[in-house]
């Protein structure tokens, strides 16, 4: 008994490990390159860590701000990434509170009807927003990437379904004192559905941080582009392998903002566990 | 009573109005825009003029028009992406929460953590690094595993890269999902099951695998719907090629409706209609057949 399962648990270990080295080999390996001079690529070509340890790489793509202004890219990213979320959580808190918590007339029709109208694929509705995003004056400004992400349905589907748990007796009692529906939001029910705004907020800001065809098509001005559509730009700049490193530190450079994000919040990432809870019921 | 009644529903308007706005911008109207697009000649600048069902004709019919081909052609590409990554990013991050969850294992959010990561790089960092990894003179691929061809530009390696890159940063989510759910099936059950003597896959197949049914048929379809939108992935590792063998259709429909010279907006439309339309069928197809089976 205790035999059968200590193979299973070795099984487990041999798969786990396996797959975590190959996961992170790109990363080492991109990391690695993007200390390595030029010339030491050319010459000594395939190496997984570098001969002579360099950050001159990081440097020249630091200088160039004409051509790659990453910084630029980078805070551009952030900008958006942030006011983002931002506007996530408000949003998404104060139409989820509308939907569990006030009483009206066609509430829930009005609820499934958007719901089902947003399951429709979003390609259609490609072409034409970019078109309403042009009307509003919007192209190659960070408004294209924050506002149009903040109609969507899913992140209320959760916050609806998440505030469902929480006892009304709560907020009846602080109706019973008289208080507005806006403070019983505010101060009764916000403080409660902290984790669900968390996990929304972390997907939201990634989400965003990571977008790539929207950006690929709203921005078409270097300086206000996001990163990702940064990065495709680089493969013209430099190209072909010819400056190996920049492109690597550019990459790296890239992920650090969502990487820390990920290490500080990693602890919410496990209370997905109510939201899957949420989704079964 | 009328007028107290207007004063009632005020509130339900704070609330709820400013998002309602929102998705009637955002989603309803371009959505129901896109769709009337497809039935007309719109270079993205001036008006649509309408032409009825002739881009739907073009697309479907006519065997001498590029965008025939095109639609063909990208719609092949995208069910054979699909075809070969829903079922890796499936089975993957299932074989993983198992793993996790296995009671003796050690060390959970630590391997959880280096599986997850990935799927927070964006598309166009990731395709740089893995550009290096397949790249002929640098690259992992060639000199640890001694392999001859250029991998972007040759098939069956083309796709290769694709899927690689796209299992790697996309796992992430489903993990996470089954992992919950797993964790959230009754120890009861496990327990009643090893006393009838069941061994480990006996116990994966009857027990962790019907109590899952919901989670699973999420995933399965939507990350299906997601599959289907795929753009980026083959965009940066081959561009398409090699002789637009890995062009899918959504990078048709950008090409038509916002590369360089005159837009061709309503063909693009049309093309972006009949994706829709195809993602709606199979989520569909896929819910009822699931649910079918499992009960």
């Amino acid at each position: 008994m205790s035999k059968k399962i200590s193979i299973s648990k070795y099984l487990a270990y041999i798969f786990l490990i396996l797959l975590c080295f190959i996961w992170a080999i790109p990363l080492v390996f991109g990391i690695a390159t993007s200390f390595r001079s030029q010339t030491e690529v050319v010459s000594t070509g395939f190496r997984l860590l570098p001969v002579n340890w360099i950050v001159d790489n990081y440097v020249s793509i630091l200088d160039n701000t004409s051509t790659a202004p990453i910084l630029r890219w980078l805070m551009n990213s952030l900008f958006i990434a942030t006011t983002h979320t931002f506007l996530v959580i408000v949003v998404i808190s104060i139409t989820g509170y509308g939907y569990s918590r006030l009483k009206f007339k066609g509430r829930d029709t009005l609820f499934f009807t958007l719901l089902g109208i947003s399951f429709f694929p979003g390609v259609v509705n490609l072409i034409p927003s970019y078109k309403i995003i042009d009307a509003l004056g919007w192209v190659n400004t960070a408004w294209a990437m924050i506002v149009p992400g903040l109609a969507g349905m899913g992140n209320i589907f959760l916050v609806r379904q998440f505030m469902k748990g929480i006892p009304k007796e709560l907020d009846e009692s602080a109706r019973v004192d008289g208080a507005s529906e806006f403070k019983i939001y505010y101060s009764v029910i916000l403080p409660l559905i902290k984790p669900v705004l968390i996990v929304c907020g972390l997907f939201s800001f990634t989400g965003s941080w990571n977008d790539f065809l929207w950006p690929v098509i709203v921005y078409t001005d270097v300086d206000k582009m996001p990163v990702t559509a940064g990065l495709l730009l680089l493969q013209d700049i430099y190209g072909n392998y010819r400056m190996i490193g920049q492109l690597m530190g550019s990459a790296i450079l890239a992920i650090i903002p969502t990487l820390l994000l990920f290490l500080f919040a990693q602890k919410y990432f496990v209370q997905s566990i109510n939201l899957n809870a949420g989704i079964k019921g | 009573m009328n007028g107290m009644n207007k004063k009632v529903n005020v509130t339900p308007l704070f609330f709820i109005g400013p998002h309602v706005i929102l998705f009637a911008v955002f989603i309803l109207l371009p959505t129901i825009y896109g769709m009337y697009a497809s039935f007309t000649q719109w270079n993205l600048v001036g008006d649509p003029v309408w032409v009825g069902l002739d881009n739907y004709k073009t697309i479907l019919f006519n065997t001498d028009s590029t965008f025939h081909y095109q639609f063909f052609n990208g719609m092949k590409n995208t069910f054979i992406f699909v075809g070969l990554s829903v079922p890796l990013l499936i089975a993957i991050p299932l074989l993983i929460a198992v793993a996790l969850e296995h009671k003796k294992v050690k060390m959970k959010s630590f391997f959880q953590s280096i599986l997850y990561i990935p799927g927070l790089i964006s598309i166009s960092a990731a395709a740089l690094i893995w550009s290096l990894i397949f790249n002929k003179q640098l690259g992992v691929v060639s000199n640890v595993f001694g392999s001859e061809p250029v991998w972007a530009s040759t098939q069956p390696y083309a796709w290769i890269t694709i899927i690689a890159i796209t299992i790697w940063g996309g796992i992430g989510g489903n993990m996470i999902i089954y992992r919950a759910s797993i964790n959230g099936v009754s120890k009861d059950l496990y327990e009643s099951a090893e006393i009838d003597g069941a061994g480990s896959i006996r116990k994966f197949w009857n027990i962790t695998l019907p109590s899952i049914r919901f989670p699973l048929i999420y995933t399965f379809v939507m990350t299906t719907a997601g599959c289907f939108n795929v753009f980026g992935q083959p965009l940066m590792m081959t561009n398409g090629g090699p002789q637009q063998s890995t062009t899918v259709l959504m990078m048709y429909i950008r090409q038509l409706a916002f590369s360089h010279g005159q837009s061709i907006a309503g063909m693009a439309s049309a093309m972006a209609v009949l994706l829709g339309l195809v993602i709606l069928v199979v989520s569909a197809l896929q819910y009822y057949l699931m649910n079918r089976n499992a009960t």
